[in-house]
């Protein structure tokens, strides 16, 4: 069963039951050309919480690197990125204007959407994975993946809030996405729990769920066109998340030399679901959970990379807790909370210093397993992939969104790597022209993404 | 460069509440409250139809309230309603008598209006179809897992010789028409019944019939039958569109019950006796008073209150040694146990809730409180000391669920008071105050007053917070645990203040008695139950029946089961929005 993968076209219906425009095509200019020559191919977000240590206190920024833009040299929060480096575009020096609001969430909110937050918390626009995945991921099993290690913590309960969601759907609602938390079900899901070596059983079961699902499907499609327009609307929104079930669980993918099947880990240890039992302050620990994060964190860097080797997805997205980041890190030697050691004990410097340099080397972890997949002779994963590293502010203590410390890595679109920009000074510092830009990476030639007011046009300077 | 309008039909519905303007521009106290826009007086600027008796079918015969026609009113948005986690819960197990609970793996709802149960703000995602497929799978293969288990939802399977095709045949037709039907929750249309049976026959064909039958079960619970309440009406003699029997059995479950129809409702449904208002009024008395109700007030408290976390609540053990996780979760039980009795046992009124002299204790909390005499895990009935405790608010749980911290903190406290319980919307801070905001030291002050004057004293702050902090500062008295005390830090408290729209208050009782005596509060509480009741967020267009539903309840003396009943007999319930094009 060595036979490369192929891609399906999406499913269409048989009944004339139309898919509702994304919103980005309402918002017109944009060529729908998928994998167009140039055109970068794959989309990842990674977001850690609580900033990073942009001022020590006493005035330092110990995140941002030393020297010019060809020419620097890493902070120690950054060192342990060193190997990839060349692939790597420090983007200092941004504000982001269209987060609205002094707490976290405006923040989280603002990180990929560019607009406030509405009335209900949430997004006034899709988020700019969502917006690419629209874009790209046509003949893909699945649209697009969200994951989240230890999340759903402090206020939010373990539940989906405007404090932990990054992720809003490229439809009329903008519907925010819950992440997937548990990494054995999210394998299952992904990799398949059914043993494609299984011969004849294998086939048979997995006829009988695609029969299953064919007929639900069928069932929608009978039921829709007899509704009012918002009742139609509501099924065939729901009709498209069975539709990509249906394609993912046929699409199985098969081992070859690029698509590699993670090695399944023992994580019985981890409670994916640990954040509803936690209190507002994080007073409440799960101390084996939390020993247990730096191992669930590869494994699902580990699915994430292989998701888009095995071209599952052309977009990812990777949630490192959520803003409230009430939670420990036994591994080191901090026994209070994230929050904690951003304000709630008085702002910690040296505490945050030393997380913000764990979740470099998690980074780094990230971008050399993408760089090892060798997608075609001398092109390695990475190289066609833009991926866009991010938090909800700048400065932990005074919550601060001004000189955020982003990032991205990746050589997708013709995005540079091996630079440090400083963006000092720049009168048109809004992080929306960021978003705008990359989302132009794969294709198209927009001038605005979220709020417009906060557009000024595309950001210049990452090619 | 192009601008473009954020059109978001979900976020255009502005709630129906007190609409409060942002306070920055004017930086006054006046600037900041504009007034109820629906209050119990009524101007009802809702544009009703006239009140036609021999129209009106709701208020005659059955010599019940009468509640003119809102017809015009209903209409927006979707009308689709998906089950919540609570209601696909409870249903899977009345329907396979599970014991498990998959829908709390399920993502969680949207908040929107408090409940979950927003059909215009219910999406699913990817996550949740998958989830949705997982569970339709191990609920049907548990329920054809063994014989006995199998026969409870095809009694047919009992004794059936397999080999039989025919036997087989029929009584896999027969187990689709009546669990489909339940399922459903209604009659399945031939084509239906056919196409299920075709398709059982077809997965038969490589597997067995206990396999078969599972197969059923998996699409039945993925269907859009089951997971929505699909309404497709009827016209009746009068031209209008309202839900059919089975349609109106549903409306009534999930609304007084949180679950499917019971045999009741389905004997009724299939004598098509579920459409007048009367008709409805048994069945909905019927129903309140079974103790399946008791659920869905008790979910309706947990989302309304600050109370559903209660039992995670954690508190620094040296400054607050008599507290602990046991005496939280009870904290939360009292709440629901003394809100049960005044509804169902008790006076029954909303005022009696916010102003009763008792609470209910178990043993735990009675150490807690430092009340004698009660002893085991029952709760029993104590009174209050009446210089301090008066009703709801002054319960240990609501006091102690507003605090996120070891200290009190007035604005938490004093909007819950506005936002959750009057309704009053207050903007939070954007813009320029937003820039200049910066959460005061918990260091500052000797006591809550004195930390968050910053509040009173800067006029940026004070154009919102005038309305919030005073509130929550006359309950001082009642540390983070709810527990009284007389001074903080040394410093005497003093609870006693001038509060916008309660003037002069000694201390708590009066301020409690002020919004016992508040017109908003009731309207809120309306506003609450039928955004809860409808599955919708009530905003300008709702203004008809939300006024009907105030005038009714203020009528009642605040009554809440007639409350719950009023909300089966207005328009919205018996009637559907006309169809597209009509």
């Amino acid at each position: 069963m060595a036979q490369k993968l192929s891609r399906r076209a999406v499913l269409q219906g048989t009944g004339g039951l139309a898919i509702a425009l994304p919103w980005l095509e309402i918002m017109g200019t944009a060529r729908t050309a998928h994998a167009k020559e140039g055109c970068a191919k794959r989309f990842v977000t990674v977001y850690t919480p609580g900033g990073n240590v942009t001022d020590d206190g006493q005035g330092e920024n110990r995140w941002r690197p030393t020297g010019t833009e060809d020419d620097f040299t890493l902070s120690s929060i950054l060192a342990p990125l060193d190997p990839v480096v060349d692939k790597l575009l420090v983007m200092d020096g941004l504000a982001m204007r269209s987060a609205i609001g002094e707490q976290h969430q405006s923040g989280i909110i603002a990180w990929l959407c560019g607009t406030p937050q509405g009335g209900d918390g949430y997004a006034q626009g899709p988020s700019v994975d969502q917006a690419i995945a629209s874009l790209i991921s046509k003949g893909f099993p699945r649209k697009s993946l969200q994951m989240a290690v230890r999340w759903g913590t402090g206020k939010s309960h373990g539940l989906l809030h405007p404090i932990n969601t990054v992720n809003f759907e490229d439809n009329e609602n903008f519907d925010p996405i819950p992440p997937r938390l548990d990494p054995q079900a999210m394998f299952d899901s992904l990799f398949g729990a059914l043993d494609p070596d299984s011969g004849q059983d294998f086939e048979a079961r997995l006829a009988r769920k695609k029969s299953i699902l064919d007929f639900v499907d069928r069932r929608f499609e009978s039921l829709a066109p007899g509704m009012g327009t918002a009742d139609r609307q509501k099924l065939e929104q729901h009709l498209e998340k069975i539709r990509e079930l249906e394609t993912s669980i046929g699409d199985l993918p098969v081992p070859t030399d690029i698509c590699q099947i993670p090695e399944r880990i023992d994580t019985s240890d981890y409670d994916p679901q640990t954040g509803l039992n936690s209190t507002d302050n994080g007073s409440i620990v799960d101390a084996t959970t939390d020993e247990a994060i730096p191992k669930v964190g590869r494994f699902m860097t580990d699915m994430l990379v292989m998701s888009l080797a095995c071209e599952i997805t052309p977009v990812a997205s990777l949630q490192w807790t959520d803003t409230e980041a009430k939670h420990t890190f036994p591994w080191l030697g901090l026994d209070q909370h994230h929050h904690y050691y951003q304000h709630d004990g008085g702002f910690r410097p040296q505490e945050c210093e030393q997380i913000a340099t764990w979740y470099s080397q998690q980074h780094a972890y990230l971008l050399q397993s993408m760089d090892a997949v060798e997608m075609e002779p001398g092109i390695t994963l990475l190289d066609e992939s833009v991926v866009f590293f991010g938090t909800e502010l700048a400065h932990p203590s005074t919550h601060a969104k001004t000189n955020m410390p982003f990032m991205l890595a990746g050589g997708g679109g013709g995005i540079r790597g091996g630079r440090f920009l400083r963006n000092e000074g720049i009168a048109d510092d809004s992080h929306n022209n960021l978003l705008v830009a990359i989302l132009n990476l794969f294709g198209g030639d927009r001038q605005v993404f979220g709020s417009p007011e906060h557009c000024t046009g595309p950001y210049v300077g990452l090619t | 460069m192009v601008r473009r309008e954020f059109v978001n039909k979900r976020r255009e519905r502005v709630a129906v509440r007190t609409r409060v303007t942002a306070c920055l521009a004017l930086g006054l106290a006046g600037g900041c409250y504009e007034g109820s826009q629906v209050s119990a007086t009524g101007d009802s600027s809702g544009g009703a139809a006239g009140t036609d008796p021999g129209e009106d079918e709701s208020g005659d015969e059955s010599g019940g309230p009468e509640i003119p026609t809102c017809l015009e009113e209903l209409g927006d948005g979707t009308t689709l309603r998906r089950l919540t986690r609570f209601e696909y819960n409870n249903t899977v197990r009345d329907l396979l008598g599970t014991e498990t609970f998959p829908a709390d793996g399920f993502p969680s709802e949207e908040l929107a209006n408090g409940f979950g149960n927003d059909a215009n703000a219910q999406s699913v995602s990817s996550l949740l179809a998958e989830q949705y497929n997982v569970a339709a799978e191990a609920l049907a293969l548990e329920a054809t897992s063994t014989p006995e288990a199998f026969a409870r939802i095809a009694p047919c399977s009992s004794g059936l010789d397999t080999a039989d095709t025919d036997a087989t045949d029929a009584c896999a037709r027969s187990f689709i028409e009546t669990f489909g039907a339940l399922t459903y929750r209604r009659p399945l249309e031939d084509d239906e019944v056919e196409a299920l049976a075709g398709f059982e026959q077809g997965l038969r064909a490589d597997a067995d019939f206990t396999s078969s039958a599972a197969g059923v079960v998996e699409v039945l619970l993925q269907s859009p039958d089951f997971l929505y309440r699909v309404e497709h009406g009827f016209t009746d003699a009068q031209g209008r569109r309202r839900p059919t029997s089975y349609e109106m059995a549903s409306r009534l479950s999930y609304f007084l019950w949180g679950t499917m129809p019971d045999d009741a409702l389905r004997e009724a449904a299939a004598a098509d006796a579920l459409i007048t208002g009367p008709q409805v009024l048994e069945h909905a008395e019927r129903m309140l008073a079974a103790p399946q109700a008791r659920a869905v007030v008790r979910f309706f408290f947990d989302n309304a209150l600050p109370i559903s976390g209660l039992q995670y609540l954690e508190r620094d053990p040296d400054r607050y040694p008599s507290y602990d996780a046991q005496v939280g979760a009870s904290m939360r039980e009292e709440v629901h146990t003394f809100l049960a009795h005044e509804i169902f046992e008790g006076a029954g009124t909303w005022d009696a809730a916010l102003t009763a002299p008792y609470t209910f204790v178990n043993e735990t909390l009675a150490d807690f409180y430092g009340i004698e005499g009660v002893s085991g895990d029952a709760f029993v009935r104590v009174e209050h000391d009446p210089t301090r405790r008066r009703g709801l608010l002054t319960q240990a749980g609501m006091l102690a669920g507003t605090i996120h911290s070891n200290e009190t903190n007035p604005v938490t406290r004093g909007a819950f008071i506005t936002r959750a319980l009057m309704c009053t919307e207050i903007p939070i801070p954007t813009g320029d105050v937003a820039e200049e905001v910066t959460p005061p030291d918990p260091d500052s002050g000797a006591t809550a007053r004195d930390r968050f004057s910053k509040h009173s004293e800067d006029t940026a702050c004070a154009g919102c917070h005038a309305f919030m902090d005073p509130l929550g500062l006359t309950f001082e008295n009642f540390n983070a645990v709810g527990l009284w005390r007389d001074d903080e830090n040394g410093v005497a408290i003093d609870a006693s203040g001038a509060l916008p729209g309660f003037g002069e208050v000694a201390g708590p009782l009066e301020l409690i008695e002020g919004i016992a005596a508040s017109d908003a509060t009731h309207a809120c509480f309306v506003t609450h139950w039928s955004n809860f009741a409808y599955g919708r967020t009530a905003d300008d267009a709702d203004a008809c029946t939300q006024q009907r539903l105030i005038d009714q309840f203020e009528a009642s003396g605040h009554d809440v089961q007639q409350l719950l009943i009023g909300l089966t007999q207005t328009d919205d319930f018996l009637y559907m929005a006309p169809a597209e094009g009509q």
